[in-house]
């Protein structure tokens, strides 16, 4: 099985993506999962397109900048976009941790039959602790944000179907802002379930909902 | 634009933005928040957004309104 990941890092926002998709990938090698890492300036549109073409990859994890329309590598050029090249991500489960790319590129790839595509719909928030930005992946504010959002690549490279990630996704968004709404939580934590709210409701599964990895 | 109508009937947008400064204003300064391609911001970047109506602070307003709104749908529910 063959999983590309795309990590651009060139601010703070793709460095925190990065940094936590870390986890994913150590965790597809557990699996024997053979993973391209697409990491800082190699996230770029030729590497990334060659590598889907010649590869196949049967799960591509996108980690970047977004829009309605695209999905961003390194220094936000555009690796993927609705009406240009979204069909090279058919036949593939795509996660794709960026904004907004839930809205038009999403539904444009989830027109093939074979292709799952998950997403956001709008902007996908997190809150951090600036001491942290430099060792991103101790910041305890930033993790339940992180671990939400990789539960989907893990409950997909578990061997869950495409709609159940994401399920399993969304309760883990739930399980922490129900934790950091409490009564007695701090304005930081109520702010931070704030945002694990709204991505939870952002989130979608489009296309093949029942499109699985055969692990 | 700031648009909820079930909101607006007790909130107008600048009582909506007074509440997301108030809730910005006891966050701790290290905090800060990541809006996508928007960039990332301290505390009192965010406050000045919302003061200044940009993109970031309308965001934010939006995000108050709609979570104040989930709480209105799991009282009916």
């Amino acid at each position: 099985m063959k999983m590309i990941v795309t990590r651009p890092q060139y601010d703070i926002t793709t460095r925190y993506l990065s940094v936590w998709a870390a986890e994913v990938i150590n965790f597809a090698k557990e699996k024997k999962v053979e993973v391209i890492d697409l990491l800082k300036d190699k996230a770029n549109k030729k590497d990334f397109v060659g590598r889907v073409k010649k590869l196949q990859p049967d799960v591509i994890f996108l980690n970047g900048h977004g829009n309605d329309n695209c999905v961003t590598g390194h220094d936000e050029e555009k690796l993927v976009e609705a009406g240009d090249n979204h069909n090279i991500l058919y036949g593939a489960i795509t996660y794709a941790l960026s904004c907004n790319s839930g809205k038009v590129l999403g539904p444009k790839v989830a027109e093939n039959n074979e292709a799952a595509y998950i997403g956001y719909e709008d902007k996908f928030i997190f809150v951090a602790d600036s001491n942290y930005s430099t060792r991103p992946q101790d910041d305890p504010i930033a993790k339940p944000f992180m671990e939400a959002s990789n539960q989907v690549m893990i409950s997909l490279l578990k061997g869950h179907c495409a709609e159940e990630a994401s399920e399993k996704s969304k309760n883990k968004f739930k399980e922490h802002f129900m934790k950091l709404s409490s009564s007695q939580a701090d304005p930081d934590s109520l702010q931070a379930a704030q945002c694990l709210w709204w991505n939870m409701r952002n989130q979608v599964c489009l296309g093949n909902l029942n499109a699985d990895l055969k692990v | 634009m700031i648009v909820d109508k079930n909101i607006k009937k007790i909130l107008s947008d600048d009582e909506v933005r007074k509440l997301v400064m108030a809730r910005l204003s006891v966050l701790s300064k290290d905090t800060m928040i990541s809006l996508g391609s928007e960039g990332s911001f301290t505390r009192d970047e965010l406050i000045k957004s919302v003061e200044n109506r940009d993109n970031v602070g309308e965001k934010l307003a939006e995000i108050q309104l709609e979570w104040l709104r989930s709480f209105k749908e799991r009282m009916i529910v």
